[in-house]
């Protein structure tokens, strides 16, 4: 049986006498915890050495109210935008009998792969692309839908199929069906997915400074291009954490007043396929326009320039910098998914530790990379032995993509059945041989989504990356940039496919059908 | 699961130390972090290495973020010496006192304007801002930055406001003209609607392109463009009137971190970067201007002399806060 609800933290909790976690767990999620607080605590050193003039200025400067504005309303539209997108993408694909439906899952998918300013400057070199908030807000749309994408497809394989049955018998038609039982199941699950599109615009700064938005982490990065001045830009910076956390906190209101009835028995079947010419054709329609505009586009974009070139193309280098970008992402979605485990364990028996570590990692998820990137190098040049290692770039990784793994690993747990843990403790199973025989086992497919999510993220780092990579280490990132920051856009583009390529791996596991229902739920 | 997960934490704890271990960067070569991009400065390196035998490393990014990196490194810096595109870069580290002083020999080898009052860091290279225009389309050229308020201009003119370039340009329009003369320059320069980009580079490839007829950058953008799109582009530099504020003469320059335990070694790359030899280099491979011989000059383009650059404190460059705040005031940036 699937439980319908699983972002709901309170209602696991309260509905059986559960063991508190064991100590182990708490340790570990507060090391977490400690680690997301610490570019946090950085900012707040920061901002309290400024002088009371120039935090006045920063302060009450009308930029800062505008900032302000700009800043919502790109989070806002793009959310909106974006959930819409995604959500209508996942109902086709769920529902409507496409040709090659696994090939146009992954595709789908993949748009996360390109980074935000590769995507926007093949976007501006076509040509019809105007600068400025609109523009911003399609970019940012057609490269995060993704996210809601994955989410809402996870969310309607769970959906209580006999809900549907009734409310159609009852004589709702499609659409109110969709409106009034299909939206309130799926609703938790994608709105985690709109959290993650929105914290994304706010930390992103390859779209709005190539499109000349006057977002926050655009004024952060100017503040210390312009005047190198570190406490304007954490006052900035904190504003920044202020807003998301207002964002954050929105998202979990919505999600603690959702009330979604379980029938007794719940049916969580594959509905049968829409096989209607007219749907069918409509929906081909709009996904071959999504694939155009965020694949199709900025990839074509890409291969112009590609064989354009006036320079040979370096094998060597693109092989290193492609095996150098694998082996830190992968340690930084490794060392991620070891500080994810217990923050979601907890998170999903709705612990304060658990709760709290969950609100640090996605605040910490909202900073920009130079922020990211900073802290670490004030904490890390302290350090000779870890500073501008590999490890403590991989850690980077780890601590601002965190979110990502939280969030899938803590779905995966709230999907596991209650009443199976019940069943091991009844048998005389520790709380902890449980936890791992049960919880994880069940819960693994998720942790791997997480993973790879976190994996996917790291790849595509930059500011982060140039400050705290080994000397001399080139990432498929630092070697894009390399060449942009001189103009090579053409020498640049190997590296910009390749990163693509490598990135449609894990992007091809992460959206393969059925990967949710393969064992992480029991019929 | 258990030992999976075990098993998961030991790899990646060992492959963290590994890692840890392999970046240890002590030695007896140099540690750069360099502003300047690695496709055209790291010749000059490797002719350093080959000469003196000295083994470099280098950590190449962006002026900006190099120098708050340093700056967040204060006295942990594992860096020998900064290299930077600007002026300005270069002005907020030496103002945090983390430059050493230079030898004034080397000081000596640059006019007083282009290297730091404190004595610890000295430029490289020259790089002037220019008119660049398509031939076709503009038939006259301005003779000052003044001209381009002018409502002939409207809506032809490209600048790149978030540039620093661009800010070290205003910046010195404040210095010598005062702020309420720049607000009055820029609010006549939006009146002309002009076209916005991030980039130099950017402006030159939209000038080429038609998208625009004129702009102000840096020199040289319109060989670094060409050389980009493999082809002749149909943009050319001019200078606006001697001694006219467009004409700022910005620098690429060196200092040495008072943190390097190898300050002799590091003195020797400066030494060599000034060399006349490496300076010939610089004006043929880069297209820069040099400071150390002003007699040389890129192809095509008058002398440094020629040009007559107004007299502007660059060390002061570093603040651009001001700049910041009247860009925004008057609704550029």
């Amino acid at each position: 049986m699937a439980i319908i609800n699983p972002l709901s933290a309170k209602k696991v909790k309260g509905g059986t006498v559960e063991n508190p976690p064991s100590p182990l767990l708490i340790f570990a999620g507060l090391v977490t915890l400690s680690l997301a607080a610490l570019p946090i605590a950085y900012l707040v050193r920061r901002a309290t050495q400024i002088d009371a003039q120039s935090l006045s200025i920063v302060l009450f400067r009308a930029k800062t109210l505008e900032i302000i504005f700009t800043t919502l309303s790109l989070a806002l539209f793009v959310a909106l935008f974006a959930t819409a997108l995604g959500v209508g993408i996942a109902w086709m694909l769920n529902n409507v009998a496409l040709p090659f439906l696994g090939l146009i899952r992954a595709l789908v998918v993949l748009p996360v792969a390109i980074p935000s300013y590769v995507f926007t400057y093949s976007w501006l070199s076509l040509g019809f692309l105007p600068s400025g908030f609109i523009a911003a807000v399609v970019v940012l749309t057609l490269s995060t839908a993704p996210y809601v994408t994955l989410a809402a497809l996870a969310a309607f394989k769970r959906i209580d199929t006999s809900q549907l049955d009734v409310a159609q018998t009852l004589g709702l038609n499609q659409f109110g069906t969709f409106l009034r039982v299909t939206l309130p199941q799926i609703r938790n699950a994608v709105g985690a997915g709109s959290l993650i599109v929105a914290l994304y615009v706010l930390s992103d700064f390859g779209a709005v400074s190539l499109l000349g938005v006057d977002t926050f982490t655009r004024a952060i990065q100017n503040t210390y291009q312009g005047s190198f001045d570190r406490g304007s830009a954490a006052i900035l910076a904190l504003f920044l954490v202020a807003i998301s956390s207002t964002v954050i906190s929105l998202e979990i209101k919505s999600r603690e007043s959702t009330v979604t009835v379980k029938s007794s028995v719940q049916i969580t079947k594959r509905l049968p396929y829409n096989n209607s010419i007219r749907v069918k054709l409509v929906a081909a329609i709009a996904i071959i326009a999504y694939l155009a505009l965020a694949l199709v586009a900025p990839l074509s974009v890409l291969l112009y320039r590609f064989f354009s070139r006036v320079s040979p193309l370096d094998v060597t280098e693109l092989v290193n910098a492609a095996f150098s970008t694998i082996t830190v992402s992968i340690l930084g979605a490794l060392i991620a998914m070891l500080l994810a485990i217990p923050v979601a364990f907890l998170a999903v028996r709705g612990t304060w530790i658990g709760v709290w570590s969950e609100r640090a990692v996605l605040l910490v998820h909202a900073l920009p990379g130079i922020v990211m990137g900073l802290a670490l190098v004030s904490f890390g040049s302290e350090f000779p032995v870890i500073y501008q290692t590999i490890g403590l770039l991989a850690f980077a990784y780890s601590i601002l993509f965190l979110a990502r793994s939280v969030g899938s690993i803590r779905a995966a747990f709230g999907k596991v059945p209650l009443s199976l843990t019940e069943i091991a403790a009844t048998l005389g199973q520790t709380r902890s041989r449980t936890f791992y025989r049960v919880t994880l086992p069940l819960a693994a497919p998720g942790v791997l989504t997480g993973t790879l999510l976190v994996f996917l993220s790291a790849m595509k780092e930059l500011p982060a990356t140039l400050m705290l990579r080994p000397t001399g280490f080139e990432t498929l990132a630092t070697e894009i940039w390399n060449n942009t920051a001189i103009f090579r856009f053409s020498e640049a583009a190997p590296y910009a496919l390749l990163l693509v390529a490598i990135a449609a791996i894990p992007t091809f596991l992460i959206s393969r059908p059925d990967r949710e229902s393969e064992r992480g739920e029991l019929q | 699961m258990k030992r999976f997960l075990a098993l998961m934490s030991a790899l990646a704890l060992t492959a963290a130390l590994a890692a840890c271990s392999s970046g240890d960067g002590e030695g007896s070569g140099l540690l750069i972090y360099s502003g300047r991009s690695q496709e055209f400065i790291e010749p000059f390196f490797a002719a350093f290495t080959e000469e003196t035998g000295i083994q470099i490393e280098v950590r190449y990014g962006d002026s900006a973020a190099l120098a708050a990196q340093i700056l967040e490194e204060g006295g942990n810096s594992p860096a020998d010496l900064f290299l930077s595109q600007d002026a300005g870069a270069l002005g907020a580290v030496s103002g945090a006192n983390l430059l050493a002083a230079l030898d004034p020999a080397l000081l000596g080898r640059v006019a007083g304007t282009y290297r730091s009052p404190l004595g610890d860091w000295v430029a490289v290279t020259g790089r002037v801002r220019v008119f660049a225009y398509a031939p076709d389309r503009v038939a006259s050229l301005p003779d000052s930055v003044d001209d381009l308020i002018d409502p002939i201009w409207k809506g032809r003119i490209a600048i790149a406001p978030t540039n620093s370039s661009f800010q070290a340009f205003v910046t010195a329009m404040i210095q010598t003209r005062g702020e309420r003369a720049t607000e009055n320059w820029l609010n006549g320069i939006k009146a002309n609607k002009p076209k916005l980009y991030e980039k130099n580079s950017l402006i030159v490839q939209a000038i080429d392109a038609g998208q625009v007829d004129a702009g102000l950058v840096n020199h040289y953008y319109t060989w670094e463009v060409e050389e980009e799109l493999g082809r002749e582009i149909n943009v050319k530099n001019a200078f606006f009137s001697p001694g006219d504020l467009g004409n700022l003469v910005n620098v690429s320059g060196v200092g040495i971190l008072s943190t390097s335990t190898d300050q002799d070694l590091a003195s020797q790359l400066v030494d060599f970067l000034l060399s006349e030899e490496e300076q010939k280099q610089f004006v043929s491979e880069t297209h820069e201007y040099s400071i150390v011989l002003p007699g040389l000059r890129p192809d095509g383009l008058p002398a440094l002399e020629e040009i007559a650059a107004p007299r502007v404190n660059l060390a002061a460059l570093s603040d651009l806060q001001r700049t910041q705040n009247l860009l925004i005031k008057v609704g550029l940036l």
